[in-house]
């Protein structure tokens, strides 16, 4: 019974987690074709932002959305900044993960600067802890379980089912015929940037509720948002929140039967079986490629 | 409706376009033709907005719209379908239309103009819920110019519409632009089938070197002879 409680709530846990870390870094790429690096120095801005809005005496639910808000506009400004000027150039792909990851090291050591090198941690979506299934979970894990699944199905009925959710979808696929049928291209890529930031620093608010927050902590995250998403195929969304649950997953047994230490060695060479089989990522359709 | 007056539009060092005029809705339709590679694609690429012209102007409809965005140009109805039926491959041929109809201008027209489009083309119907990739040719083709009707065009400009279709299909495919044409909607057609052009239009242009090297208007005859004089030279 542990067991499986186990690995069920492990598998949960870490799986939301590395969706929420994904599911913006794979909207970026769906949509501007870029891989954006400074995705988890947005995660660590997020959580950041979010510490200093409770440090100044917000309550929680004020300060979360404020951070989550603030980093759309940060994403914004960011896009605006260091990826715009940049696409129609031939090798848009590389230069933008130069210009993704030096701003990215500037907001990095930026944080230190203001916030110093001392961990913190903001406060947790909720106090407490319980038992379930033996097993004792807190209860900040468990809104993280509840939570993302709730913001992965908005945002994917935003894309599948609104009008400005096509037109996201459209500017991914073809940007000249996106603006011969009047889609303002510009605005959507900055729409595009601004959800994924959002999205990163909710994903920073919840790993700055059960961990140490430091001005380097989004580097790994950002590590393993790169593998879910190469891992879940990289032209959908579905795809990279699929992939996420499948490797929370497979850590959680991988760490049960073969212990921690071994889990990256059996995720990475899973990873690498699996692109030898489907280079196109676990869950996308192996199309002819975009005409 | 459209004039084209000296326009010169490049990419990079290269200069395509070097003064072209051109202008259409006088003598209804315009077709355009000439050899690959002269410019007559460049040429409607500016005229949409795509390509940010380097000199001259374009008006339509008694408006100066030269450099405007694309999505501006939409917004007057002046409807470009691209060459090449590569639109959008992931979406269904419902999302399509639905993008079409997506300026503020159309949208008010989006179910009737969904009508017309089904009608036109019943075999969209069918695959409603069918993404673009998996279309043969010229579906794909169908749903580029259904699209372009969603926007509910004043002109429609369409670039090689039947490129590398079977001639069965693109037999079809020229009834139902002759069809578009018929319902009152002006249409600019690059084409290298000329025979369907004149079919179309009596009012073309040869497109040589970036120029419009020759304009056969209504009532001025021309042989096959001389369209083949035209592409190969005397």
């Amino acid at each position: 019974m542990n067991t499986a409680a186990d690995i069920l709530f492990g598998g949960l846990f870490q799986g939301s987690l590395y969706a929420m870390m994904a599911v913006g870094l794979a909207l970026v790429w769906t949509t501007i074709g870029v891989f954006n690096f400074s995705h988890g120095v947005f995660m660590m801005l997020g959580a950041y932002l979010a510490w200093q809005f409770v440090a100044l005496g917000f309550p929680a639910y004020v300060a979360f959305p404020l951070a989550v808000a603030l980093m759309a506009g940060v994403g914004w400004l960011l896009q605006a900044t260091v990826v715009r000027p940049l696409i129609g150039r031939a090798n848009l792909v590389l230069v933008v993960v130069i210009t993704t990851l030096a701003a990215g090291s500037l907001i990095e050591n930026g944080a230190l600067v203001i916030w110093g090198p001392r961990s913190k941690q903001v406060p947790p979506l909720l106090e407490g802890n319980i038992t379930l299934g033996g097993i004792g979970v807190s209860l900040h894990q468990i809104a993280i379980i509840v939570i993302t699944p709730i913001i992965l199905a908005a945002l994917w009925a935003f894309l599948n089912r609104t009008r400005l959710g096509l037109a996201l979808r459209a500017v991914a696929q073809n940007e000249d015929a996106s603006r011969l049928v009047g889609l303002n291209v510009t605005a959507l890529y900055a729409l595009a940037f601004g959800i994924a930031a959002a999205l990163a620093a909710l994903a920073g608010i919840f790993l700055g509720g059960y961990r140490f927050m430091t001005p380097v902590m989004g580097a790994d995250p950002l590590l393993k948002a790169l593998i879910v998403v190469v891992f879940g195929g990289i032209s959908s969304i579905s795809g990279p929140i699929f992939a996420a649950y499948v490797i929370g997953f497979f850590e959680a047994i991988c760490s049960y039967y073969f212990g921690l230490y071994w889990t990256p060695a059996l995720l990475f060479a899973a990873l690498i079986l699996t692109l030898m089989v489907k280079p196109e990522g676990l869950f996308t359709r192996s199309g002819r490629g975009f005409a | 409706m459209l004039n084209v007056a000296r326009l010169t539009v490049g990419y990079g060092r290269v200069t395509v376009l070097d003064g072209i005029s051109m202008e259409a809705g006088r003598f209804g339709n315009v077709g355009l033709f000439g050899p690959n590679g002269h410019g007559k694609t460049t040429l409607l690429r500016a005229v949409s907005g795509l390509l940010k012209p380097r000199g001259g102007a374009v008006q339509f409809d008694g408006e100066d719209i030269t450099g405007l965005t694309p999505r501006a140009i939409v917004g007057k109805g002046l409807i470009h379908v691209p060459q090449g039926n590569t639109l959008f491959p992931d979406l269904t041929i419902a999302d399509c239309l639905a993008l079409g109809a997506y300026s503020s201008r159309a949208r008010p027209h989006e179910a009737a103009n969904r009508e017309k489009v089904l009608k036109l083309f019943p075999k969209l119907r069918e695959r409603w819920r069918q993404r673009v990739r998996t279309l043969s040719g010229g579906e794909r083709q169908m749903v580029s110019i259904g699209t372009a009707l969603m926007s509910h065009p004043k002109l429609l400009i369409l670039d090689e519409p039947t490129l590398g279709l079977a001639p069965k299909i693109k037999d079809e495919l020229c009834k139902s632009v002759l069809d578009i044409s018929k319902s009152g909607v002006p249409l600019i057609v690059v084409e290298q089938d000329v025979e369907f052009l004149l079919e179309l239009t009596k009012h073309l242009y040869f497109v040589n070197h970036g120029q419009v090297e020759t304009e056969i208007k209504p009532g001025e005859n021309l042989a096959h002879s001389d369209i083949m004089a035209m592409y190969f030279g005397h």
